[in-house]
């Protein structure tokens, strides 16, 4: 049942969009990976009003945490949980902030990121038992015989596998690195600047900005190269987006460069 | 806030195991490759290669002894004449294996493609010669104790099939939609046919020609000094090889229609025939049953009208295409609680073989 749902609803889309866009293209070498760039900014400009709100309600959580009023609730109620929980919501209530707004557009990724793999791994088909899933996949309108198998060159990569560059016999992971510096730059600019020692949040967001660059260099590092364009891409332009808002905090990618003080009072 | 924060780590590490668990690393598995010879079944399914006894259905040995996360086998083995069983692997490393059929034991094993591409496709054997295709677009040409004799012949697209000959000649198939005549002594003969769509199953040599299904949904007759036409249509992709029984070519596509063509006349002998599901594996004529295995997991007897003599649910997908050895029909599922099972000609089960783990 999981199974169906998940293929008709996530993976079927989102394969024959990929193929469309593939066959609109011209599907011949490095026009899958030009369709997954294409795919990606799709993504984007669905998600964008998502993605702003998740901006917005960072900063408006960040911002809550450096608020006086706030603080002052931390510490009166410290004992009583209940209490506690009901002041913030109350404080939500009053500001129009929703605390779960942050979460949202990460949670509309999840399914997005697997649904991509899943769908590049089937539309390149490297196992007979791919290629039937492929086939089952293809909605009745999409006319693909003559474009399957798909041609998985991207420059100087295999779409359906782990990249490397050969240097002085090394392979280097070239785009898993790029894929964890990009995501490392995006998380440094996105996080507020805080001069509260004792924030949690800021404490998180810190080891978050650590966290995903690893895990999604892992990611990149270990499965089809496909991801790792779509991690890039998808990066490159939520950079663009949040320094097109500007609020993006440059002087965090600077060591030390995180000392910005802005509290402000309610 | 902390709960928050919280939730979206577990939420990465749930999308970490999701990713992990369709990982591509090793290429997922497929169904099982199938042969046979008078004493054993030769199942390669997975991690093992297996032989099983045809009496008793019980295990005799499995290649390797313990599983190697690096190899990966579901090519159908090959037997050749001087006593090996060819192989090849296509997890994560490649090598091409010849093994000793009655006990095993590997005779030798050697990397032709740099790790480029798996042995999806059985080799062909011809004069003391295997001709091994390759996911990598190339076929190798190699001796009998595993050393290339020549360069290996690039064809461009997958090889997901095994050459057929008509003892002179190769006739190769492709994904990338090209049917390639080949001289061994001299390379590849003609233009390569395209026939619009790819070609996974292997062509069958009739008598001044071959016949070639493909996902063009059409069977083509391709003579071998390139010249080619369209014999039929199907309503879906040709998965598997046609069959050719005498002036009769038998074949069937991915909606589960089964197609019986009158070469003579070019008319089908029969209106609609269609099983319980999808057929991807060739068919298997053998006196005057058609055994057709579907991806609902049946294995289905016609007889020469079309007609269901027997229908057997065998459990599983069935993708590999049934091998008769002697009185017993072997058919080999995919994802079912068997890997391996024997049926007499009126369908009755004779055994069943599950691995030991």
């Amino acid at each position: 049942m999981w199974d169906f749902i998940w293929t008709n609803i996530i993976i079927a889309p989102m394969t024959n969009l990929l193929l469309w866009i593939y066959d609109f293209l011209g599907h011949g070498p490095h026009m899958f990976g030009l369709a997954i760039i294409l795919f990606t900014i799709l993504i984007k400009v669905i998600t964008w009003p998502l993605n702003t709100s998740q901006v917005k309600g960072a900063q408006a959580m960040q911002e809550l945490q450096n608020d006086k009023e706030w603080q002052d609730i931390q510490k009166k109620y410290a004992k009583d949980k209940e209490k506690l929980a009901q002041e913030q919501m109350r404080i939500y209530k009053e500001r129009g902030i929703n605390p779960f707004a942050s979460c949202l557009p990460t949670l509309v990724q999840f399914p997005i990121i697997i649904g991509l793999y899943q769908s590049i791994t089937r539309a390149l088909s490297v196992t007979p038992f791919d290629m039937l899933k492929l086939a089952r996949t293809i909605y009745p309108f999409q006319n693909v015989e003559g474009i399957i198998p798909l041609n998985s060159t991207f420059l100087w990569m295999d779409l359906g596998r782990p990249e490397s560059i050969q240097i002085l016999g090394f392979a280097l992971p070239t785009l898993a690195i790029i894929v964890a510096l990009t995501t490392y730059v995006q998380s440094k600019l996105t996080m507020p600047a805080s001069s509260n020692p004792n924030d949690q949040s800021a404490q998180m967001t810190k080891m978050m900005s650590i966290y995903m660059p690893l895990m999604l260099g892992w990611f990149a590092l270990n499965f089809a190269s496909g991801i790792a364009v779509y991690f890039i891409i998808s990066n490159l332009l939520g950079i663009a987006q949040y320094a097109a808002t500007g609020r993006a905090n440059w002087s965090n990618l600077l060591p030390g460069g995180n000392k910005k003080t802005s509290i402000k009072k309610k | 806030m902390n709960t928050k924060r919280m939730m979206l780590f577990i939420l990465l590490a749930l999308g970490a195991i999701f990713l992990s668990a369709c990982s591509g690393q090793p290429l997922a598995n497929n169904w099982p490759g199938l042969a046979t010879d008078d004493e054993h079944a030769y199942l390669a399914a997975g991690s093992f290669v297996y032989a099983v006894d045809l009496e008793s259905g019980k295990e005799v040995w499995r290649y390797p002894v313990e599983a190697d996360s690096k190899l990966l086998f579901y090519a159908n083995p090959v037997l050749t004449a001087d006593g090996q069983l060819l192989i090849g692997s296509t997890g994560t490393e490649h090598p091409f294996i010849s093994l000793d059929p009655a006990t095993g034991k590997e005779k030798w094993a050697e990397h032709f493609t740099e790790g480029k591409g798996g042995w999806v496709a059985p080799p062909l054997v011809l004069n003391d010669t295997i001709y091994a295709p390759n996911a990598d677009g190339f076929l190798y040409i190699i001796d009998m104790n595993g050393k290339e004799t020549a360069d290996p012949v690039e064809l461009g697209g997958a090889l997901w099939s095994a050459p057929s000959t008509d003892g002179s000649l190769l006739y190769v198939t492709s994904l990338d939609h090209y049917f390639h005549v080949i001289d061994p002594a001299i390379g590849e003969l003609n233009d390569p046919v395209d026939l619009g769509g790819a070609a996974p199953s292997s062509p069958v040599v009739g008598n001044d020609g071959v016949y070639v299904g493909s996902f063009a949904s059409t069977i083509e007759f391709i003579k071998s000094n390139g010249q080619h036409k369209a014999l039929a249509t199907t309503e879906s992709w040709i998965w598997g090889s046609p069959f050719l029984d005498g002036e009769t070519l038998y074949y069937a596509d991915l909606d589960g229609k089964v197609y019986s063509l009158d070469l003579a006349s070019g008319r089908q002998n029969w209106d609609t025939v269609q099983p319980d599901g999808p057929v991807v594996a060739s068919l298997l004529v053998v006196g005057d049953q058609i055994y057709v295995g579907t991806e609902a997991g049946t294995l289905v007897a016609l007889d020469r009208d079309g007609k269901t003599d027997w229908e057997k649910t065998v459990g599983g997908k069935i993708y590999t295409t049934p091998v008769i050895s002697g009185d017993l029909i072997l058919v080999a599922p995919y994802q079912a609680e068997f890997v391996l099972a024997a049926y007499d000609a009126a369908g009755k089960q004779a055994w069943t073989f599950v691995p030991e783990k």
